[in-house]
């Protein structure tokens, strides 16, 4: 078992809500969404996270719309849609309790 | 330079260098197979396209370039990720991983060689194991020989796997996010060492009896390579000489025999003797040397070649080498063009000389050296041996000596003018008649096939001895004995109306196979006859006897 695999499961598992996280502070590009990410060094490279919005906006979670670049190509301007919100909240709730779990676990030895 | 391919991203328009787009395009392959099949996979596609295309529009702006080069790629490739990570990890089972494998091509494998890499390029491509394809290579090899000519050119034929993306398409793999990972992982060791892993201790066996006979075959390869070079260069080096000798033999050195066989100038005479001193000379001249030229070149390049100097103009040596050959062959063309109209109109000269008395010694001076060449060439004189000797019954008193000199010209004027120049030396001394081998025409007159038919023409009645020293211009003599030339030679004769009869050959008789059979029948017809009437005798006494004892 290699420590970088778990560690790249970890980082997954947090992604979504770490997405619809950056999402509720505000619209954002794509490009955007990457940065913070890559900020936060949750993600290396950006090809993880294309199919993930994807995935979030098939699920209705986000929606987007298309706004136009100077440097390239019209880029997609996501946002959470309602249901995302209150997705967005309950994942809040779980990942507060989880975070006091783990720390509850690991330092109370 | 290198050369620039146009792709569009997101709907705009990128020129890549071809290396970057080599690498380009099979990460995008890659990265495209992977999620193709992934539920819209389409739209992420697309996603990433544009994404890709701000950043290279935003590099070309900050490098102030216009081609995107490997580093770029190169970048995209490290800010995207690699090909697996663009994958879900949920959805990693469901990937179907059997595209068609549409792909696939020949390449020799460069990996696994023991001549050319032929056979595990096959066995890449049928995806069976080296083994079963170097056997049957082996045996066609050894019952047909068809293999090895199949071996070669295939060898020429099929171009070698060289790069990563060239050796997942030999095995057919399709570029998919498994294989691909060699693709990336290709710094690392993805060759050698992983093919062998895989093989089992029985095709581990058959590989090390067919890698030993391999080497083997290697090295009969490389053998008849060298053997074949050998050849080569002995061909070549015999062409060179011959053309040195068509060089050697335009020129003429005072004091200095080119190729000297036996005291005649090989082909010197001959080439001064046909192209004379003008313009022709000095274009055949030009032109063996242009044309030696060229195997001189080669010959510069082999040698560089051998001694693994690389020359740095080799291309323009070669050019040159061929264009001055061409050249060369040309004046040689012209001037042997312009030398064969000079053998177009025919003219024959001919003269009587009338001969005292009827009886005569017929000799011929024998010319020192006479190898057989056609003619030989002195300081003034051009000596020509085309002589025909014949002798012949005339109806005159007096015996004559007939001259029938021909020669050709570019005009029938010139073929006449050159046809009656020339100088056929012979005496009459007593009864000795001196011939000569040779007759001479003047240099300047070259030689244009010129040839001299000498008859002796001779009252009948009239003798002549032939000394054997006119072996060599006799010309089919008409006799009645009907001898051949050589036989004539050493006899006396005398002349007939019908031709020459030989006055003191021995007398030979000749019979006829039928006349002997005939004769012989005849006699025992005779004898058989003779035989049948003493036995009708014999009868008549017995019966007499027989009836005289019955009377009594």
């Amino acid at each position: 078992m290699k420590i970088e695999n778990t560690k790249a499961q970890m980082r997954k598992g947090v992604l979504e809500y770490c997405i619809l996280g950056i999402l509720s502070n505000g619209d954002a590009y794509a490009s955007d969404i990457i940065e913070h990410l890559k900020n936060a060094e949750l993600i290396v490279v950006e090809g993880t996270l294309y199919p993930l919005l994807t995935r979030l906006k098939n699920a209705g979670l986000l929606e987007y719309r298309w706004e136009e670049s100077t440097s390239g190509p019209p880029r997609k301007y996501y946002s959470l849609s309602p249901q995302g919100k209150s997705f967005q909240l309950e994942l809040k709730s779980t990942w507060d309790a989880l975070q006091k779990a783990v720390e509850h676990i690991t330092t109370s030895k | 330079m290198n050369k620039t391919i146009n792709i569009n991203l997101g709907g705009i328009i990128f020129h890549l260098d071809e290396n970057a787009y080599l690498v380009f395009n099979n990460y995008l392959k890659a990265v495209k197979s992977g999620l193709e099949h992934q539920e819209s996979g389409a739209e992420i596609i697309a996603d990433i396209e544009a994404r890709i295309a701000e950043i290279f529009g935003m590099r070309l702006k900050e490098g102030k370039r216009q081609v995107i080069n490997e580093s770029d790629v190169e970048f995209i490739i490290s800010t995207l990720g690699k090909p697996e990570d663009f994958s879900d990890s949920d959805d990693m089972e469901n990937e179907p991983f059997s595209g068609k494998e549409k792909n696939k091509r020949f390449f020799r494998n460069p990996d696994e060689t023991v001549i050319g890499g032929v056979c595990s390029g096959i066995a890449a491509y049928f995806n069976t194991d080296v083994v079963w394809i170097r056997i049957i290579f082996l045996i066609l090899f050894f019952f047909t020989g068809i293999g090895f000519f199949t071996y070669i050119i295939l060898w020429a034929a099929i171009p070698e796997a060289k790069t990563t993306a060239q050796k997942l398409q030999m095995r057919g793999e399709p570029v998919t996010l498994e294989s691909i990972e060699k693709v990336f992982d290709k710094f690392g060791a993805q060759s050698k060492e992983s093919g062998k892993k895989i093989k089992s201790g029985l095709s581990g066996f058959f590989d090390f009896v067919i890698n030993t006979i391999g080497s083997i075959f290697a090295f009969i390869f490389r053998f008849l390579g060298v053997i074949i070079a050998i050849i080569g260069a002995l061909i070549a080096f015999s062409l060179l000489i011959a053309l040195l000798g068509i060089f050697g033999s335009t020129w003429s050195f005072t004091n200095f025999d080119f190729i000297n066989i036996n005291g005649h100038v090989l082909g010197m005479n001959g080439t001064e003797a046909i192209f004379g001193g003008g313009w022709r000379l000095i274009a055949l001249r030009l032109g063996t040397i242009l044309t030696l030229l060229m195997p001189l070149f080669a010959l510069v390049v082999f040698i560089a070649k051998v001694l693994g100097k690389e020359i740095n103009n080799s291309r323009l040596l070669s050019f040159s080498g061929i264009a001055s050959f061409i050249m060369g062959l040309l004046l040689i063309f012209i001037s042997a063009g312009s030398i064969i109209t000079d053998f177009k109109e025919d003219a024959t000269d001919t003269e009587r000389y009338t001969l005292s008395g009827t009886s005569f010694n017929v000799q011929a001076e024998f010319l020192e050296g006479n190898s057989g060449f056609f003619f030989e060439v002195d300081d003034e004189v051009l000596r020509i041996e085309n002589i025909r000797f014949n002798i012949q019954p005339t109806s005159n008193e007096e015996a004559s000596l007939e001259l029938r000199h021909s020669a050709r010209g570019r005009s029938h004027s010139e073929a006449r003018q050159r046809a009656q120049n020339y100088e056929f030396p012979y005496a009459q001394n007593g009864e000795d008649l001196q011939l000569s081998e040779y007759f001479n025409v003047p240099k300047s007159a070259m030689w244009r096939a010129q040839s001299l038919k000498a008859t002796l023409y001779l009252p009948v009645g009239a003798t002549v001895y032939l000394d054997p020293s006119i072996e060599n211009i006799m010309y089919d003599v008409k006799n009645v004995q009907n001898m051949w030339d050589g036989d004539m030679l050493g006899r006396e004769w005398i002349m007939t109306s019908k031709g020459l009869s030989c006055s003191d050959c021995p007398e030979i008789i000749y019979y006829r196979a039928q006349d002997l059979e005939d004769e012989i029948q005849d006699n025992v017809d005779e004898e058989l006859e003779e035989l049948e009437e003493d036995i009708e005798r014999k009868l008549e006494e017995l019966e007499l006897e027989l009836k005289r004892l019955k009377d009594r």
